[in-house]
């Protein structure tokens, strides 16, 4: 009995969204934008978040060592370095050394400083970190560590960039459910209208249906589908626009923008995400949709 | 002293006896009733009341008419009768129960043992003849098969059966009647409610028609018409209510 009810609701439901379909397609695109919006600045975090990964995977920590340090310290240090369940490769590099590889990476800077009279390179310990090993919680502490021995003088990682990267995730996040936001409010009063207007353009049938005997929960459900179609519908053509974009948006940069480029693409929503913006549309559908019915259908 | 307990004993049962006898013809009076209206009156603007203390009783399976000249009131009794519009004082009980008391979403039920004929005929334009009977027994969850087999034979008693895929637009006035009146009876209703069913209708299809509700009548409906039509009246008239500026001016029992 009941099964037969839904189905008859949901038949009726076609029947309104194709009746009306002009009104319908507009609400849809104003879904669609607006959870294309929210997509857009969840995918920009989505990449900050995987960058800030990426160098969490390959994070170096350089530990500069004080001026006449003695041996002990230097050994010290060494075992430290080597004994961390962190640390997947340690090497000792001299003043010399820095100075070398300094002058091969910056052969147009070599004559500065061949001029200079003292080597301003202190000798340091390069360690790179085990994959995955560190989280960045873990790697800070691991890092003050370090500052704490004696002989360090300083200890530098790409900390600030990894802060960085985190910082605009949650920047580029909190953009998008505030622009989103505003707009999933719009379409939410956006199907309320248009769930009003149906509803009007139905009210002489509702009438009908009322004093043939049809209960509250019979009408109000092909209008409920209805909100719920369009949400879900408007939501899922946002993923779908937003897996275009993903696509052509890198043809269209080019590599005008260098480094830049890895910095702004966009990612791909996990599942979990995508899930999520259907699931807010449809719940943004069915609201929008009941609310207008408690307002104006008065049953 | 044996002589007055026998009285005693006597009075005692024939007492029993009576309190017995009378409930019973209380309860069988109560039983017969289908529609009972207390002192209703109905007000819509001041100073001037639709309805002024209307008080009548009609039994189940009567063949009743409402009758009276334009603005009597008839239209306003049948709304309050399926209530469409609640009275501005006084009472009424369908099938024994105080319909004014049942909550608004609870109407349904009342609605579902009515048949419910309108003078315009409400019919839903943009579906086929067929769904428009099919709609009642869809609310009600009823399945398909058995829908397709009432709604079949219904449209057979009202000789519909090859028109039972047009939409209503392409049908006459009388015809559309018809079909408004299928729906009103295709759950099998205790009452069914017809305001002017033959307006607009020529003599012979009004006729056609009452004969229709009469068939439906003698399955144990009871039926109740509001028409201003004397002649139908006359021809198929059992119970009659006239109404005057909203008051029962006289009752006919033929």
């Amino acid at each position: 009995m009941i099964h037969q009810k839904f189905i008859f609701s949901l038949k009726e439901t076609l029947q309104n969204l194709w009746q009306f379909k002009g009104r319908n397609l507009f609400s849809l695109f104003i879904i669609c934008l607006s959870f294309l919006i929210i997509g857009i600045f969840l995918s920009l975090s989505n990449n900050f978040q995987y960058i800030a990964k990426q160098i969490q995977k390959n994070l170096a920590i350089i530990a500069f060592l004080e001026e006449g340090i003695s041996e002990q310290n230097i050994n010290a240090i060494r075992i430290r370095l080597e004994n961390s369940p962190y640390i997947e490769e340690v090497s000792y590099i001299t003043s010399e050394q820095a100075k070398e590889n300094f002058s091969e990476k910056f052969p147009e800077l070599n004559n500065i400083v061949s001029n200079l009279e003292i080597n301003p390179f202190p000798p340091s310990f390069e360690a790179i970190a085990k994959k995955n090993a560190l989280s960045y919680e873990e790697t800070i502490d691991f890092v003050n560590d370090l500052k704490n021995m004696p002989g360090i003088d300083d200890v530098q990682f790409n900390k600030d960039w990894l802060e960085r990267i985190q910082a605009f995730s949650r920047l580029a996040k909190a953009v998008g459910f505030f622009l989103g936001g505003i707009l999933v409010l719009a379409s939410f009063f956006i199907i309320s209208n248009i769930i009003k207007l149906n509803v009007l353009a139905r009210k002489s049938e509702i009438e009908i249906l009322r004093l043939t005997g049809a209960t509250n929960f019979f009408i109000r459900t092909p209008f409920l589908i209805e909100g719920i179609i369009l949400g879900f519908l408007g939501s899922a053509g946002s993923l779908l626009l937003l897996a275009i974009i993903i696509k052509l948006f890198p043809l269209y940069l080019g590599a005008s923008l260098g480094t830049l480029t890895e910095l702004i693409s966009f990612r791909y929503l996990s599942l979990s995400q995508c899930l999520a913006v259907i699931t807010g549309g449809s719940v943004i559908g069915f609201s929008g949709s009941y609310s207008s019915l408690a307002r104006f259908l008065n049953i | 002293m044996v002589h007055v307990s026998v009285l005693l004993d006597f009075y005692s049962k024939s007492k029993t006896y009576i309190i017995e006898q009378s409930e019973k013809l209380i309860l069988q009076l109560l039983k017969t009733a289908m529609i009972e209206v207390y002192n209703l009156w109905k007000q819509y603007q001041r100073p001037n009341w639709a309805l002024s203390g209307i008080s009548m009783k009609i039994e189940k399976g009567d063949f009743c008419f409402i009758t009276g000249p334009s603005g009597s009131g008839k239209t306003t009794l049948l709304k309050i009768l399926y209530r469409e519009i609640l009275p501005t004082q006084g009472q009424l009980l369908i099938d024994q129960r105080n319909i004014l008391r049942i909550p608004d979403h609870k109407i349904y039920v009342l609605r579902r043992m009515m048949g419910i004929v309108f003078q315009d005929f409400r019919l839903l334009f943009h579906k086929k003849v067929f769904d428009n009977i099919a709609i009642v027994l869809r609310i009600l969850g009823v399945p398909k098969k058995e829908i397709r087999r009432r709604v079949f034979y219904l449209l057979r008693m009202v000789n519909l059966h090859n028109k039972m895929w047009e939409y209503p637009k392409h049908l006459s006035y009388g015809e559309q009647q018809r079909v408004a009146i299928a729906r009103a009876v295709v759950n099998n209703p205790k009452i069914i409610l017809a305001d002017e069913p033959t307006g607009n209708l020529d003599t012979e299809l009004a006729y056609e028609i009452m004969n229709l509700f009469k068939r439906i009548n003698k399955k144990g409906t009871t039926v109740l018409i509001c028409t201003h039509d004397r002649e139908l009246i006359r021809h198929f008239g059992e119970k009659i209510f006239f109404l005057y500026k909203g008051k029962i001016l006289r009752r006919e029992s033929l």
